[in-house]
């Protein structure tokens, strides 16, 4: 074996010879040390926990002292062309001496073989390299799941395994002890979890809320669109009504300024745009309609009520014309005594004083 | 007297416990002790990962920070006085970077790794100089420990883990020996002082990317089908007969979560020939040094940048002050 290293791998070797160099001053030191190392391999042999089979190890332990001990022999002889060779490429040489980490798994192993029960080790090894199962190392989210995944595997198994040498597995309910991470820390992770599910649910609350609003904004604008419509319809009726009005302004010409004053054909026409449906009459109906608000005429009504422009006072007192005015007077009434009158015959009515009409309210 | 006592029936009483396994009568029993400590410097991540994984391990031993950070092979004289035979050594450098140092301590292998977190990806990092290498992803070097609140899970302190090793590490013998080394030190031996008798934890060990994943799960039972509960009330009695397929296993995370990168492998405890060096590691230094230079570079290329293109105008003649000489095929010359 160290024949075939030396053909093989030569640089592989220099390295070592060179870190073998590094660890010790010079090769009387070397094989000091390596006494040491027997010695001490002896030593753990006897009393390490981990060895399965003393003998084998130190044959191991043996051939690999050969090696180093050949190595070390060689430094003398190709030192300096390994060093100028190591220089000119200037490549760090990797070292993956996989004899030598072999020998020294075998010399530390625990025995984990199919004949020791399972509880001795209780290490699982995944059917499948997990690596392999991961598209993208950088999606934390699939590689944490592979990586769950594989220790799935292994609890499922390890639970079988464990029941099936009676090892107890599932903890009792009632079994309280100490726990890895404290109370106040799962504490503080449970109201963590609690303030996550009120944040989600207050901001789903929330987002509800902005749609209702943004639904009912549209419902409002739809509306306002509308009345822009209505109010446009009705202007251009009222142009073309102007424009007809111009055109044929020939009859009638008192009664038409009079309506022409108060817009009383435009307010037919618009209702008669209005109740196009039913009818569709021109100036059919009595008044305006103002957009549905107040009754017909109201606004002439009042006018003609409470007056509209100029002044209200002294409107009913007598003036000149009033006191000339003697249509009302009759001088035949005057004289009979009201008995001339529509109800000359009757006896003239005549108020009782209080006590009597309240004396003849009793009889009633 | 006591100890008398007890020295006495103890053998006898592990005589019995090995009987009564039956099977491993020739099997020694595991032993293994793991001394946990780290070097000066840590952050308090660090600190909190090795408490975490102090937690984690009863057959751990904590102790002091370790003053040097040259003269490991005192570790195993520190080891030894402690009887342990395992050795799990935090070394922090430049306050941001760990080292995770796992070694047997006698004459078993040491493994250095370097420890990172490779939740978010910042940067993508290429080495020009070395072919084998095309792209190395540098990544914030923290670790998550337990105490991070996105972990719900959680398990009794000191039960003994069921260890999920990755098919990868048994393809490799480097990682064969990471795998025989992370299962002495992170596998809690069989009736170690403070285990529990429950097993109610994985540990998963998984290689991808180069680095080995390490999280740690809780092992929840939960309901399969429809009468689950007398199932596993009645299964207590009839245990022999074997596992019952009513109920399933899922997972919480418990954490801590961290990657390790190996990065050498030396033959004795903390000293030795390497027998395996990982050329895809590159040490966090080298990333934060090429992306500095990567930076400084930007400047560089910009202010060549803007030579050139003055050159090339000046040559047009289209900078003030400089005139283009007249050649055969100026137009001015071919129609005069």
């Amino acid at each position: 074996m160290p024949a075939d290293k030396k053909n093989g791998k030569p640089s592989k070797k220099s390295k070592n010879d060179a870190k073998y160099e590094f660890a010790g001053a010079s090769d009387d030191d070397e094989s000091d040390d390596e006494d040491y190392d027997i010695d001490l391999a002896r030593i753990d042999d006897t009393d390490s926990d981990s060895e399965i089979s003393q003998e084998e190890d130190e044959d191991d332990e043996d051939e690999e002292e050969e090696e180093e001990d050949i190595d070390l022999d060689d430094i003398s002889i190709d030192e300096e062309d390994e060093e100028n060779v190591a220089a000119s490429a200037r490549i760090r040489e990797t070292i993956n001496n996989k004899e030598a980490l072999l020998t020294s798994l075998k010399r530390f192993a625990l025995d984990t073989s199919s004949n020791v029960p399972f509880s001795y080790h209780q290490s699982h090894v995944s059917k499948k390299v997990t690596e392999e199962t991961i598209p993208a190392v950088d999606d934390d989210i699939v590689r944490e799941l592979a990586f769950m995944n594989q220790s799935l595997e292994a609890a499922r198994a390890a639970r079988v395994l464990l029941r099936k040498e009676g090892v107890p597995f599932t903890r009792p309910n009632d079994y309280f002890a100490e726990t890895l991470r404290s109370d106040e820390i799962m504490e503080k992770v449970k109201g963590k979890l609690i303030e996550e599910a009120t944040a989600k649910k207050a901001s789903a609350e929330a987002r509800k809320q902005r749609d209702l609003k943004k639904f009912g904004k549209q419902v409002q604008v739809a509306k306002l669109q509308e009345r822009a419509k209505q109010k446009r319809e009705t202007l251009e009726k009222i142009t073309q009504l102007k424009k007809k009005r111009k055109d044929g302004a020939s009859t009638g010409l008192g009664a038409t300024e009079a309506e022409d004053l108060f817009d009383v054909a435009v307010e037919n026409e618009l209702k008669g745009g209005n109740s196009k449906k039913r009818s569709a009459s021109f100036g059919g109906g009595d008044g305006g309609d103002r957009g549905g608000r107040g009754g017909p005429n109201k606004r002439q009504k009042k006018d003609s009520k409470f007056g509209f422009g100029g002044s209200k006072r002294h409107a009913k007192s007598g003036d000149a014309k009033s006191s000339g005015d003697l249509s009302g007077f009759n001088a035949k009434k005057m004289k009979s005594g009201g008995s001339g009158g529509p109800g000359g015959a009757r006896a003239p009515k005549t108020r009782l004083g209080k006590s009597r009409r309240k004396a003849q309210a009793g009889k009633r | 007297m006591a100890t008398v006592y007890k020295s006495l029936s103890k053998p006898s009483a592990d005589k019995v416990a090995t009987d009564a396994d039956g099977a491993n009568k020739g099997i020694k029993r595991n032993k293994q002790r793991v001394l946990i400590l780290s070097s000066r410097g840590v952050t308090y991540r660090h600190r909190h990962l090795l408490n975490d994984l102090s937690a984690m391990l009863p057959h751990g031993r904590k102790d002091v920070k370790f003053d040097s950070k040259s003269k490991l092979y005192q570790l195993n004289e520190l080891a030894e006085l402690y009887n342990c035979n395992n050795v799990m050594f935090f070394e922090a450098r430049k306050g941001k970077d760990l080292y995770m140092w796992f070694s047997k301590v006698p004459n078993g292998p040491t493994i250095k790794f370097h420890a990172q977190n490779s939740e978010p990806q910042t940067q993508q990092h290429t080495r020009i100089f070395d072919p084998l290498y095309v792209r190395v992803l540098t990544r914030i070097m923290v670790v998550h420990t337990m105490e991070e609140l996105h972990f719900t899970g959680n398990c009794l302190k000191g039960s003994r883990p069921v260890l999920s090793f990755d098919l990868a590490f048994e393809q490799e013998p480097h990682l064969k020996v990471i795998k025989e080394l992370f299962l002495q030190i992170f596998g809690v031996p069989q009736g170690a002082r403070k285990s529990k008798p429950f097993i109610d934890h994985v540990m998963g060990f998984s290689v991808a990317d180069g680095k080995i994943w390490i999280r740690n799960y809780e092992i929840r039972e939960v309901e399969k089908a429809k009468g689950e509960d007398e199932e596993e009330s009645s299964n207590k009695g009839r245990k022999s007969k074997g596992g019952d397929k009513e109920t399933d296993v899922s997972l919480v995370e418990i954490g801590p979560r961290f990657v390790l990168t190996p990065i050498v492998i030396q033959e004795g405890a903390f000293g030795g020939p390497i027998i395996y060096e990982n050329k895809r590691f590159i040490s966090p230094n080298q990333v934060r040094s090429d992306l500095r230079k990567a930076k400084a570079g930007r400047h560089n290329h910009r202010a060549e940048q803007k030579r050139e293109t003055l050159g090339k105008r000046s040559q047009l003649g289209l900078v003030a002050g400089t005139k283009k000489e007249r050649d055969g095929l100026d137009t001015r010359e071919l129609f005069a």
